[in-house]
């Protein structure tokens, strides 16, 4: 048997599941977006018309870049605390050696939850009539402490960015600890006979080894921010309560999808896919390639 | 050896993955051969089956040559599930319809029978609820509607009398009613508008504001084109909301449903006004409660001044243009706009029935279907302003809940609905 067809039995089944399962739903949606829909029927070539109703119709004209601006926000966010934190898990416990195995597990319990649950869990912990957060503020007397969290306009989004932090801080930590692992200690010492602090070891030797891993880290909660769905959709309802404050594209696309069931929902919900993927795949691409680059420079 | 097991495997994948293909087998070939015809009945009732079983059982007695299978399906998915079951070959013979917008990309994608001529008990009918089983477009029925809600405020009978309260006649001994128990420390009314409740917003502005903003007469204004949802009276009806904040639940935008429910079961809020659909789950938190209910008196300046119960069809039972077995399909319809099974419809499942004529066993829903017979008026935002994206009520319960938040007014409120609806609606049609 010839090596390319026993490399074609090995693939196929992958394959043919990707292509099932990936490929094919997305060519449709590119493809079901170019179309007008009555219902489940096509009704006609549209050409860009459904994207131009994404733009242009009130109030999906506003909606959709609120929603962007939101899944922006949730991206810096998480950035700066999941990531941040993350990082300086990983650096205590690289430091620290004692119970690190035990840390470890605790920190990345939640991912075995999912999403959808964590964020049932905490809008029962926050809820204002019944729930524990609020009354324990209150038990030790930080009164003014006890707000409404998710029924503010100003805390809801923070207060999501923070509990998706809860959940995934467990995940740059385990990447940065097998990173900081893979730093030769010669490294640290020879900046150590040369003087260096603590912090300038940090800056100057650690930080910059990093970068492959921080460019995993980056792109990947890049990601997973774009395409949150289920978290938010737990704690904030397919609305983006309140008042649309923790509106995010995912929210947006099941509303024009499913919720709201127009005769039209098919062609706009593919074109606000499209499009998602599209802004998603091309900085992920663009990003990786700069990661790359800086990796390079490295070497 | 090993060849051979790999080939095995693809073989087997294969397999699997034509088993998953729709249209693979049809429902009840064995009785077939029997010379009795199986329906398939499709249904987002999930917690009706062991009902739907007893009910059926009936239609079957007097059709002996026709068995149906009652398969109900997880109530969120269900519109995505019909439409993909309609249009292929393993779908259902009659289905469970969503009333009015929801109704629309079926009767578009031509995946219904019509039933007018065909169903002649239809003509009956509540035209009002009828009116949630027709084309938008095209004006044809294509369901047998099977119950209906209607809107008004539960009342704890006990708090009632314990802080010596009757029922309001007057707006503004409702007023009083209400700053009375919040003074005896009761939640005067249980209203949530937090994530899970935005689309009860609308209703609770129906139940206030319907005869503020003018009820039947504005709405035939409005789709004749004479008013528009800016309109003083419709911005004063939005404002009920804003006025009555003080006594809903505190910080009300992150209250959810169950909150409010428990709080009414619980005898820490006095009313609760919501749908008809409502006082189950009630009973069923606290069986011992004793619930009444009024319709809310018309607040000052409304230009309808007896109180209305503002209500809608909440769905309907049509046939699969697909179906095989379509004469059988439409035996089951005819039969669900009979009395027969409106009353085993009405005493089973605790709802409204819309076959005209049943009346309630429920002395409270007696009162409900009276005041709706008498005084009904259309949810309007749900029964004409679905029909294109963004639906009217979309629109509507997001502003409220802005303005419940502090960050909009009653004026913008309605100008946002307007300027919604305006995106696809022709007054006129």
């Amino acid at each position: 048997m010839p090596r390319w067809r026993v490399l074609a039995v090995f693939l196929l089944p992958a394959f043919l599941l990707y292509s099932v399962f990936i490929i094919y739903p997305l060519v449709s949606a590119l493809d079901y977006s170019f179309f007008e829909w009555r219902g489940i029927r096509q009704a006609g070539f549209a050409g860009l018309d459904n994207y131009r109703d994404l733009l242009s119709v009130y109030p999906y004209d506003q909606q959709l870049w609120r929603a962007f601006a939101h899944n922006g926000l949730f991206f810096a966010g998480t950035m700066l605390v999941q990531n941040t934190v993350g990082l300086l898990f990983a650096v205590l416990l690289f430091r620290y050696g004692r119970g690190k195995r035990f840390l470890q597990a605790s920190f990345t319990t939640p991912y075995l939850v999912d999403p959808l649950v964590v964020g049932y869990l905490w809008s029962l912990l926050l809820n204002p009539t019944f729930g524990p957060v609020n009354a324990l503020l209150e038990a030790v007397g930080l009164d003014s402490w006890a707000l409404p969290w998710l029924g503010d306009t100003h805390t809801a989004l923070p207060i999501v960015i923070l509990v998706n932090a809860w959940q995934w801080v467990g995940f740059p930590m385990l990447l940065f600890s097998a990173a900081l692992a893979s730093i030769p200690a010669e490294y640290h010492e020879a900046a150590r006979v040369d003087g260096a602090s603590a912090w300038q070891a940090f800056r100057r030797v650690t930080l910059p080894l990093l970068t492959p891993a921080i460019g995993v880290v980056s792109v990947l909660t890049f990601i997973g921010n774009f395409n949150a769905f289920g978290l938010v959709y737990a704690m904030a309802g397919s609305t983006g309560s309140p008042a649309g404050s923790t509106d995010v594209l995912g929210l947006l696309f099941y509303r024009v999808a499913f919720v709201e069931g127009g005769v039209e929902a098919i062609g706009r919900s593919s074109a606000l896919a499209v499009l998602m993927f599209v802004f998603i795949f091309g900085v992920s691409l663009l990003a990786t390639s700069y990661f790359r680059r800086r990796e390079r420079r490295l070497v | 050896m090993k060849r051979r097991w790999i080939a095995g495997a693809i073989g087997a994948l294969t397999l699997a993955l034509a088993a998953c293909a729709p249209g693979s087998g049809s429902s009840g070939e064995s009785d077939e051969t029997a010379g009795k015809v199986t329906l398939s009945l499709w249904s987002w009732r999930v917690e009706d089956v062991k009902a739907y079983e007893k009910i059926l059982a009936k239609f079957e007695e007097s059709h002996p040559k026709i068995h149906v299978e009652f398969k109900p399906f997880q109530a969120t998915e269900y519109n995505n599930i019909l439409a993909t079951g309609l249009s292929g070959t393993a779908g259902p013979d009659v289905a469970q319809l969503r009333a009015y917008g929801g109704l629309q990309p079926l009767v578009e994608a031509g995946q219904l029978v019509p039933l007018d001529g065909k169903v002649d008990a239809l003509s009956g009918f509540d035209a009002k609820l009828l009116e949630g089983a027709k084309g938008h477009t095209d004006g044809k029925i294509y369901g047998v509607p099977f119950a209906y809600q209607t809107l008004q405020v539960l009342y704890n009978k006990k708090l009632f009398a314990d802080n010596g309260i009757q029922p309001p006649a007057t707006w503004d001994e409702m007023i009083a009613a209400a700053k009375k128990l919040q003074g005896a420390g009761i939640t005067p009314f249980a209203v949530a508008a937090g994530p899970d409740a935005t689309w009860t917003l609308p209703i609770v502005h129906e139940i206030f504001g319907n005869a503020r903003y003018g009820s039947t007469a504005f709405r035939d204004a409005v789709i004749g084109g004479k008013k528009k949802f800016t309109d003083p009276d419709f911005t004063a009806s939005v404002k009920l909301i804003k006025d009555l904040e003080p006594y809903f639940p505190k910080d009300v935008v992150a209250v959810k449903i169950p909150d409010v429910q428990a709080l009414f079961a619980t005898g820490k809020a006095a009313m609760y006004p919501t749908g008809a659909f409502d006082l189950a789950p009630v009973l069923k938190a606290n069986p011992s409660l004793e619930v009444g209910q009024f319709p809310v008196p018309p607040p000052p300046g409304s230009p309808v001044t007896t109180p209305v119960t503002p209500g809608w069809a909440d769905g309907s039972f049509g046939v699969n243009a697909k179906s095989t077995h379509q004469a059988e399909a439409l035996e089951l319809v005819k039969w669900m706009a009979t009395p027969e099974f409106g009353q085993l419809y009405a005493s089973e499942l605790k709802q409204l029935s819309a076959v005209p004529g049943v009346t309630p066993s429920d002395p409270l829903l007696a009162e409900m279907a009276k005041n709706y017979a008498d005084n009904g008026a259309p949810y309007t935002l749900l029964v004409d302003f679905r029909y294109g994206q963004p639906n009217g009520d979309a629109v509507f319960r997001d502003e409220v809940q802005k303005m419940l938040a502090g960050q909009t007014d009653p004026e913008a409120v309605s100008e946002s609905v307007q300027k919604g609806v305006e995106q696809w609606f022709k007054p006129g049609n």
